[in-house]
This record gives structure tokens, C-alpha cells and sequence, in this order.
């Protein structure tokens, strides 16, 4: 198990890096889809399997399929420099390493708090993953789920509309 | 609920207003008699109250709650009692007289309306202060009735010796003003209370001749020798000779400047408690008295000379009232109030008819002219020296006897007073003898003409008064406000009435002699003098002395604020607070680039901030060992 | 379980924090939204995680949610910078300001 882990880790890392790194936006997104896949898998590994699924049918399957289509579409070269302007990335950086640290530092010392619920693995494994999940959905969840449906209408029209706008 | 005292209060504020609001509008006489009459009505609700408080009664009144705090409680309540309505009747009574002649004097001003109007303010301030029931109310009146008489001062305001006069009388009357509210401030401090009855009854509690009660006295006296024109804040009174006569003869003789002497006979029973202040009193009065004496045988306007009398005779009821002596002095008060109304009114009949000019020297000669005023000046004259019979005689007399009988150190008092009387006797002749003067003297005005019956009758029936109001048995009817008067031996009585008629024929045999028969010995007198001559003409060069000590440097203290302090620290300041935040606005337009990557770094910057503040204040540090 | 729960977020912090500074530094704009994509993952993993290790099933749902939104999310993204695209502006987060106060 462990071993597995580790090896899904580094390809997680590897294809992280990748998305930021690559000059051309195709292999970034070439390298975003793998990262997902391999988030799927530890998905997976954290006993998820409707999320795997999730993941990989909408994530991976469509959102980024939308993303490749896009890119080859708009054919967009690999000629902007890749140093960004202005001094704010410097910044971005050192925040950002700043935010990793301080994220490690708090994980590595502690412990989970929080008070366990009741849906052990074995549990979600007398009813299946997917029914418990889906139970939840549409019974706890069901006012989320629905303002998430409402959300995605909104989405396509708004989608729909900026797409048929004259542009001068 | 009693409804006279209100009465004789709300009929002057009603004339106010209709002449204030409409008095444009009316024709002048309507406005005249709505201002003169009512002042008559007001004195004949004031009679009425008479009625109510002879046999000794007294009414203290409250008409509504106007504040109150805690155990700040300041009624609007109007206290009758026989001081009072003595007060109420002389200012009504006198007020009503001269207010009539005021519509004869003042027909040709373009301010009439505006005149009358001011003039029934004052009288309703005045009524207000002295029926008032409580310290508050009275400290109101006081003041509005420095603000008419600021009014009226400064009345012909295109002249700007009068603007000045005025500004000048309101300081000085503001320095008193501060004085009785500090005063007030004390009195509640200690007492608790500040309506009358309440305190008189509460006075005892404080130590007899304690630093509080002689505080508040001295305080209390601040504001009298202020309003009243005492040393050493009298220099406003000379000045504010700049008014038009009926405004001199009403405020700056009879009544407002009484004022101060109806604080202490009101706060008698304080003054009683704090002997060193009484005695403060009296010295001040017995100075003024005598000082304000010597400077009237030098001056030259007539108008100058009845104000310092003023000042003088003020001075007399102030040493009364200081030695114990109320009744007394409240009888001089109004003896005091008819002949010097009366002096003041036929002085103004004289300036009219010498077309406003006030110098002595230019007039003379008045019997065949103006004969009803040359015969009630002279009565005025003779009441004021106090020649015997004459009203002024009664009252004089009683103070002088008060003070020789006294015991203590106050005896020099008296005679300070009696020598005062001669000098009285003396001024007041020459200004006789020099303006009214006799056919022996050079000028010929038998051409002029004597003033209007709507301005002499007045002055006739004041002059009446002058004769007549000595023998109104004011101490027994103030005998309930103040204990019965003070019996002397017939002896002693015969002795210092002699001695003081004899003092008065002494100062007019010198004035006649001097001034009637020989006007050269006058000249070579003035030279012999010369120093003191001059000192006392330029009133002991106190006004020049005051200018250098305060005027001065507030002065250059308001210039100094105004050219560097206004500009710079006031007017800098808020122009930093703009300033600044006009820079802080353009520092934080700055952030608004429209750009998506600096929008991302503030919210990662933000982010790393919270995790910071988890960090810190969960203590999870990653040094530390884990939990 | 074997692997420890820090494990796999330490994991997910890495990779938002990769994401954050991809954010920060790219200028083409298809880049930077596959950089938030990254993040959003980087989130996902981690409610998965904690769902798992406390035996509940909210993180899972609440990971679901994530992904719908982020779809329509990417929709509308994409919907505008084809427009940016097509009306001939450079394809360059440091140029595109039209939000300029």
C-alpha cells in the first residue's frame, strides 16, 4: 500500500510541476489530465469510488477535453515569453512557499481532531460506496444538489450568450 | 395660581413684540402710546400687587418646572414680596413717565419703532430680574438686561463713539456676569438649591463669616459693582452718557444700575451672614461715592455730570445696604429714581433746545426760555443735595445717620458721606448756576423755547415726586423684607440732620459764589489747583490706565490668534486631515490595476496571512514537538 | 491504514501550493486556469482524505460539489477568453486590465 502511494504521489508531482513548467499550453494541459488521473486513483485508494468515477467521467472527461479543445482551437504559439511582467510573481512565489511550509508544519505535528462519524469503510461496504453516497446526495444533500443544478443552467446560458455575442 | 405678577411681566414683552414685529408698520403714535402705555399697565397691575403684599405677606409663586437634573431643579417662580414690589412699582411708575416723554424727545428719530421697542425689553428684563424667585432666573434677567442696555447705547450706531460706549458697557457688565454665575456655581455647590426661599433658609448651614459664604457674597458683589457702575468697574458709565436721554434717565439712573444694589438687599440674609463682604460693600459704595463726587466739579457735559451723580448716590445706597442698613438704602433707591429721572429728562429738553449740543458752558440763561424745566431742575437739584423738606434730604439723611451710628470702623464711612453730601450740593449747583444760571449771567437765550407738554408733564410729575417721595413710609412697609428700622435717639436725629442741611448749604454757598456771583474766582481756583484739576478732569486717568493693563494685551493676544494661530494651527489641521486622506486615497488606487495576477497575490497574501494566524494563535510552530 | 492521513495532505498542499504559484507566474491565460484547476484538485484530494480518516461522508459530497462547480466554472472561463481571443487582444494576463479603476 505504501509503495503504491509513494509511486502516485511522484506522479502526481511530476505531472503537477508539468502543468505549471511547460511553454506549450497543450503539453500543460496534456500534463493537467494525467495529474487528475492520478488523483483518481488515490481517490480510489482512499476508498472514494464514486468520486474516481466522478473524476475521471467529468473532470478528466469532459472539463479538460473542453480545455484541449480550446487550445487546439485557438492555435496560440508558444511565443510569449515565459518571464512574467512586473515584480508580483516574486511575491507570488514567496507566498507561496511561505503557504507550503506553514501548511507542512501544521500537518506534520498533528494529529486529525475532529469527531469521526459513523460511515466506516465497512459500513459504506454493506450498502455499496456509490448507494451510500448517492443516498446522501439526495437526502442530507438535497438543497446543495439542487442550487448546483441551478448553477450549471446558469453556466450554459451565460456560456451561450457570451458565445453569441457580435464582437466588433 | 396667581396671576398679577405674570401680568405686570408679560405686558412689557407684548409691547416688545408688536413694536418689534410691526412697529414699522404702525404709525408713530401708536407705537409711542403701545410702548408708553404698556408700561402704564404694567404699573397698574404692579399697584395691584401692592394690595396684596402690604400687612407683610409674601408670594412666592411657581409657574412651571423650566429644568430639571437630578437634584438640579430650577422652577420658574416669581417671588412678591415688598422689596420687590417696591421695585416693580418704581420701574413701572418712573418707566411709564419717561417713556411718555420719550414720545415727545424722540419724534424726530428715524428709529423710532425700534426705540421703543428696545426700551420695553428692557423694562421687561428688569421686571423679570427683580421678581424672579430663583438665582437662575434673576442671572437671566441680569443678563438681558445688560444686552438692552447695550441695545440702547449703542442706539444711533452709525456714530461710532456710541458703538464703542456700548461694546464697552458689555464687557464691563460680562466681567459681573461671570462673577454672579460663579457665584451661582458655589451656592449650588454647598446648598444645593438656588431659588430664594430655599436658600435663605439653607444660609445657616455654611460657618458664619466662612471662606464659602464671604466668597459668594464678593462673587455676588462682582456682579453688582459691574451692572451698578462702582469702582473700580464704573468706567462704562460715563461713556454710556452716548445713548439718547430717556435711555440715561430709565437705565443709567433709575433702574438698571440699582440693579446691583437690589442683589444685596436681596441676598440679605447672605450678606448678614458674611461680614467681611458687607463691609466690602460699603467701603466700595462710601469710595465711589466720594470719588465720583470729586470728578463731577470738574466735568463740562451735562450729561457726564448727572452720570457720575449717578455714580456718586449709588455709592450712598451701596455703603447702605453694605452697613446693614437696607431700608435705608432702598428708600434712597427710589427718592434717587424720581429726582434723577427728572434731572436727566429736563437736561434732555435743554439739549434739544441747543440742538444736541451737551457742553455747559454754551447754555445759560434758561429761566425765560424753558421755564417749567428750569423750575424742575431746580427741585431736582435741590432734592439731590439733600436740602431739607426735599425727598432726597429723607433718604440722604437716613444713610448718613446709619453710617455715623454705626458701630466700628464704619463711622469714617459716615463722614466720608457728609463730606460727599457738600461736594454733591456743590457739583450739582454749579451745574445750576453755569447751564440754567440767572439773568445775571452773559448769554441771552430767552429765544429758546420750553419742550412739549408730552415732555414736561412728565417731568412735573417726577418733580412732584421728588418732593414728595420723602415722606413715604418706606421702612415700615420694607419692615417685614428687613426687620424693623433702626430706632435713634431725637437728639442724635436733630443733631446729624443739622449737620448734614448744614454741609449741603456750605457746598451751594460755594457753588453760588464761585459760579453765580464771581465766575473769576472759579478761573483762578482752577489754576491754583492746576495738577489736581487736571487729574480729577480726566477721571483719574483710570480709563487710560485700564487700556494699558487690559485692553492692550487682549488685543494683541485676539491679533495674534487670529494671524497666526487661525491660519496655521486651526485651519492646518483641517487641512492635514484632507491632505491626508486625499494621499491615502491615491495609495489605495494603486491597487486597483485591473489585473488578475496582483488581485491573485492579495488573496494568497491573505491566505498566508490566516494560516499565520492559526499558526500563532493555536501555537502550532513546526519547531515545536507535536501534540 | 498504512499511510498516515498528514501523508496525503501534505500531498494535496504541495500540489496547491504548485498551482498558487503557477497562478502567480504564467501569463497565457489558458495556463493560469488550468493552474486553478490544479488547485481545486489539490482541495478535492484533501476532503477525500479527511473524509476517509474520519469516517464520514461529507468531504466525499462536499468533493463532488467541488468538481460540478468547477465544470460550469470552466465553462464560463473559457467562454471568455475566447472572446478576449477573438476580438484580437493579446492573449496575455499582464496586457488584459479592462478592469482598470
Amino acid at each position: 500500500m505504501v509503495i503504491g502511494f509513494a509511486i502516485v504521489a511522484a506522479w502526481e508531482l511530476v505531472t503537477a510541476v508539468g502543468v505549471v513548467a511547460f511553454r506549450k499550453p497543450m503539453y500543460n494541459a496534456l500534463s493537467l489530465v494525467a495529474n487528475m488521473l492520478g488523483l483518481a486513483v488515490l481517490f480510489l485508494m482512499l476508498n472514494a469510488q464514486f468520486l474516481f468515477a466522478a473524476q475521471i467521467i467529468v473532470y478528466a472527461g469532459a472539463v479538460m477535453v473542453l480545455f484541449v479543445f480550446i487550445i487546439a482551437l485557438m492555435n496560440p504559439e508558444a511565443d510569449i515569453s515565459f518571464r512574467p511582467r512586473g515584480t508580483e510573481w516574486i511575491y507570488g512565489v514567496v507566498f507561496g512557499v511561505i503557504f507550503a511550509a506553514l501548511l507542512a508544519g501544521l500537518l506534520f505535528n498533528r494529529g486529525l481532531t475532529g469527531r469521526p462519524g459513523a460511515f466506516t469503510p465497512e459500513v459504506i461496504a454493506a450498502a455499496g460506496n456509490i448507494q451510500t453516497v448517492g443516498t446522501a446526495l439526495y437526502t442530507r444533500f438535497l438543497f446543495p444538489v439542487e442550487v448546483t443544478s441551478v448553477l450549471l443552467l446558469v453556466a450554459a446560458v451565460g456560456a451561450v450568450y457570451l458565445a453569441m455575442r457580435r464582437i466588433r | 395660581m396667581d396671576i398679577l405678577a405674570p401680568l405686570v411681566l408679560l405686558v412689557p414683552l407684548a409691547g416688545f413684540l408688536v413694536n418689534a414685529l410691526f412697529g414699522r408698520l404702525l404709525p408713530r403714535r401708536v407705537v409711542g402710546w403701545v410702548g408708553a402705555g404698556s408700561i402704564g399697565l404694567a404699573f397698574l397691575f404692579a399697584l395691584l400687587t401692592l394690595s396684596q403684599v402690604l400687612g407683610g405677606q409674601k408670594l412666592d409663586q411657581t409657574y412651571f418646572t423650566w429644568w430639571q437634573s437630578g437634584d438640579f431643579n430650577v422652577p420658574f417662580n416669581l417671588y412678591v414680596d415688598a422689596l420687590s414690589t417696591l421695585m416693580i412699582l418704581v420701574i413701572t411708575g418712573v418707566g411709564f413717565l419717561i417713556h411718555v416723554y420719550s414720545i415727545g424727545y424722540m419724534r424726530e428719530d428715524s428709529g423710532f419703532s425700534r426705540f421703543f421697542a428696545y426700551m420695553n425689553l428692557f423694562v421687561f428684563s428688569m421686571l423679570l430680574l427683580v421678581l424672579s424667585g430663583n438665582l437662575l432666573w434673576l442671572i437671566i434677567g441680569w443678563a438681558m438686561v445688560g444686552l438692552s442696555s447695550y441695545l440702547l447705547i449703542g442706539f444711533w450706531f452709525e456714530r461710532r463713539s456710541a458703538v464703542l460706549a456700548a461694546r464697552k458697557a458689555f464687557v464691563m457688565n460680562t466681567i459681573g456676569d461671570v462673577g454672579m454665575v460663579f457665584a451661582a456655581f458655589l451656592i449650588f455647590l454647598n446648598l444645593r438649591v438656588l431659588d430664594f426661599q430655599g436658600l435663605f433658609s439653607r444660609v445657616h448651614q455654611l460657618p458664619k463669616g466662612g471662606t464659602v459664604i464671604t466668597a459668594i457674597c464678593l462673587l455676588l458683589l462682582v456682579g453688582a459693582v459691574a451692572k451698578s457702575a462702582q469702582l473700580p468697574l464704573h468706567t462704562w458709565l460715563p461713556d454710556a452718557m452716548e445713548g439718547p436721554t430717556p435711555v440715561s434717565a430709565l437705565i443709567h439712573a433709575a433702574t438698571m444700575v440699582t440693579a446691583g444694589v437690589y442683589l444685596v438687599a436681596r441676598m440679605h440674609l447672605l450678606y448678614d451672614w458674611a461680614p467681611t463682604a458687607a463691609a466690602t460693600v460699603a467701603v466700595i459704595g462710601g469710595l465711589t461715592a466720594f470719588f465720583a463726587a470729586t470728578i463731577g466739579t470738574s466735568q463740562v457735559d451735562i450729561k457726564r455730570i448727572l452720570a457720575y451723580s449717578t455714580m456718586s448716590q449709588i455709592g450712598y445706597m451701596f455703603l447702605a445696604v453694605g452697613i446693614g442698613a437696607y431700608t435705608a438704602g432702598m428708600f434712597h433707591f427710589m427718592t434717587h429714581a424720581f429726582f434723577k429721572a427728572l434731572l436727566f429728562l429736563a437736561a434732555g429738553n435743554v439739549i434739544h433746545a441747543f440742538h444736541d449740543d451737551q457742553d455747559i458752558r454754551h447754555m445759560g440763561n434758561l429761566r425765560a426760555g424753558l421755564p417749567i424745566t428750569f423750575w424742575t431742575f431746580l427741585i431736582g437739584t435741590l432734592s439731590i443735595s439733600g436740602f431739607p423738606l426735599f425727598a432726597g434730604f429723607f433718604s440722604k439723611d437716613e444713610i448718613i445717620r446709619s453710617a455715623l451710628s454705626a458701630t466700628g470702623s464704619e463711622v469714617w464711612l459716615g463722614v466720608l458721606a457728609l463730606i460727599t453730601a457738600g461736594l454733591t450740593a456743590y457739583y450739582m449747583f454749579r451745574l445750576f448756576f453755569i447751564a440754567f444760571g440767572w439773568e445775571w449771567l452773559a448769554h441771552d437765550n430767552r429765544h429758546l423755547h420750553e419742550a412739549l407738554p408730552v415732555q414736561t408733564v412728565p417731568i412735573v410729575i417726577l418733580a412732584a415726586g421728588a418732593v414728595v417721595a420723602g415722606y413715604i413710609p418706606v421702612a415700615n412697609f420694607l419692615a417685614p423684607v428687613f426687620g424693623g428700622a433702626v430706632e435713634v435717639g431725637a437728639g442724635a436725629f436733630i443733631g446729624l440732620a443739622a449737620l448734614s442741611v448744614l454741609v449741603a448749604l456750605v457746598g451751594f454757598a460755594v457753588a453760588y459764589l464761585l459760579h453765580a456771583r464771581r465766575p473769576e474766582l472759579a478761573v483762578a481756583w482752577r489754576t491754583r489747583l492746576g495738577p489736581i484739576h487736571t487729574l480729577v478732569e480726566h477721571k483719574y486717568y483710570i480709563d487710560e490706565l485700564y487700556d494699558r493693563i487690559f485692553v492692550r494685551p487682549g488685543l494683541a493676544l485676539a491679533r495674534f490668534l487670529n494671524d497666526v494661530v487661525e491660519p496655521r494651527v486651526i485651519d492646518g489641521a483641517v487641512n492635514a486631515v484632507a491632505t491626508f486622506t486625499l494621499l491615502e486615497a491615491r495609495e489605495f488606487r494603486l491597487l486597483q490595476t485591473g489585473r488578475v495576477r496582483s488581485y491573485a497575490l492579495v488573496t494568497l497574501g491573505g491566505a498566508v496571512g490566516i494560516l499565520l494566524i492559526v499558526v500563532w494563535y493555536l501555537g502550532y510552530l513546526p519547531w515545536k514537538s507535536g501534540a | 491504514m498504512p499511510v498516515p492521513a498528514y501523508t496525503f495532505l501534505v500531498l494535496s498542499g504541495v500540489i496547491f501550493t504548485l498551482g498558487a504559484i503557477g497562478f502567480m507566474v504564467r501569463r497565457n491565460p489558458l495556463v493560469v486556469f488550468m493552474c486553478i484547476e490544479l488547485m481545486l484538485n489539490a482541495v478535492n484530494l484533501s476532503f477525500a482524505t479527511m473524509s476517509r480518516y474520519l469516517n464520514s461522508l461529507d468531504g466525499v459530497v462536499f468533493a463532488f460539489l467541488v468538481i460540478t462547480v468547477a465544470a460550469a466554472e470552466v465553462v464560463v472561463g473559457i467562454a471568455i477568453i475566447v472572446q478576449v481571443y477573438r476580438a484580437g487582444r493579446q492573449m496575455d494576463v499582464d496586457e488584459l486590465d479592462l478592469m482598470k479603476e
